[in-house]
């Protein structure tokens, strides 16, 4: 896993007043063009991948892509038109870049009809067919109205945070808004693997401060392919269920 | 528990000397970890770890209010919606926004920058 400080590395290496810092080394007062001017410079460049704008700024572990999907009610469901309905908000590499896109983005608990927020590892998409979703699956913790926001919040500073404390095992989040409940989730890349699966469950619930007896559940992704199969009445290439 | 170990040469840390006429020539890397101490280490290799109130101070640094350069305009999600039974929400939005002006120096859980 490439260390993104190495990027960073990179750009502060010609000032001398940058001191590579700590966290706790909050604000340097950047003026502001400054960094409009960066951030302009930065978006001159082709990349391939999101990067931290400069200095100042502090590094992710992993980038992220947020991804917003919302269904109209009533129309037929696929797995094709799924993939239609799903739009990239945008990606981030830092800290503040994260902040950038959460403060312009609704809550959760204000969202309309069928919607959910999906915020992946960049280059994860956040289906089931993806190649780091195929054997996974994901933890589900079923919410009454009025958590979604506060519980959203605290799982994906988790996230980024890197509180699972799982290696690579983290695919996303995603928090889906329906009709008389609302589901936060969190989908990992192995679903046999019990010690990861564990502690997931047990960081979820150091982190999101649940009401009591909430209950968690963990489902394979071939599970949840199964059981849409079912319901929408298809079967699968072999002819069997 | 030592009886079989053997004796290994031992090696001093290496240090290094300065004579200082004042407390402007103290060097930049005084009392700092070499590397920096931004990265936590963990077993099996470094992360870059956060906790959750690390994470909430930064929301308040100048370098995380400006608007995303290229934030898609979805209405409801990234702007105000425009449609007809969106008004409810709509202004609900327009209340939040007038709200949270107010409070700049809050750094209440939900606030929300338009």
């Amino acid at each position: 896993m490439n260390n993104k400080f190495d990027a960073l590395k990179d750009d502060d290496s010609g000032d001398h007043e940058q001191d590579q810092g700590s966290p706790k080394d909050s604000e340097k007062e950047k003026p502001e063009e400054d960094d409009k001017e960066q951030n302009i410079i930065k978006k001159k460049k082709y990349k391939k991948t999101t990067d931290p704008d400069g200095p100042g700024e502090h590094p992710l572990q992993y980038n992220y892509t947020f991804w917003y999907s919302r269904r109209t009610p009533g129309r037929p469901a696929s797995t094709q038109s799924y993939e239609q309905n799903i739009k990239q908000i945008g990606s981030f590499a830092s800290v503040e870049q994260f902040w950038r896109f959460y403060s312009h983005m609704i809550r959760p608990g204000d969202l309309t009809g069928h919607s959910d927020f999906h915020l992946f590892k960049e280059g994860i998409k956040p289906m089931w067919e993806d190649d780091a979703n195929k054997m996974g699956g994901k933890w589900i913790i079923r919410l009454r109205k009025g958590l979604a926001s506060r519980c959203w919040e605290n799982l994906i500073l988790a996230m980024l945070g890197e509180q699972f404390m799982v290696g690579e095992e983290i695919c996303g989040a995603v928090v889906s808004v329906r009709f008389q409940e609302d589901i936060i989730s969190i989908w990992n890349k192995t679903a046999s693997d019990q010690a990861t699966t564990a502690r997931i469950r047990d960081t979820l619930r150091r982190v999101l401060n649940l009401p009591p007896n909430t209950i968690m559940e963990y489902k394979t992704h071939t599970d949840s392919i199964k059981a849409w199969e079912d319901f929408h009445g298809l079967v699968n290439a072999s002819g069997g269920r | 528990m030592s009886t079989g170990t053997k004796q290994v040469k031992s090696c001093p840390i290496p240090t290094r000397v300065l004579t200082l006429k004042d407390w402007s020539q103290l060097p930049d890397c005084y009392s700092q970890t070499p590397g920096g101490t931004l990265f936590s280490t963990t077993p099996g290799g470094t992360r870059i770890i956060y906790d959750r109130k690390f994470l909430l101070d930064c929301r308040n640094s100048p370098l995380a209010r400006t608007p995303p350069c290229c934030l898609p305009q979805i209405p409801g999600v990234t702007v105000p919606a425009t449609h007809a039974h969106h008004t409810g929400k709509l202004q609900d939005l327009k209340e939040e926004a007038e709200e949270e002006e107010k409070d700049i120096g809050d750094d209440s859980q939900f606030e929300m920058d338009i």
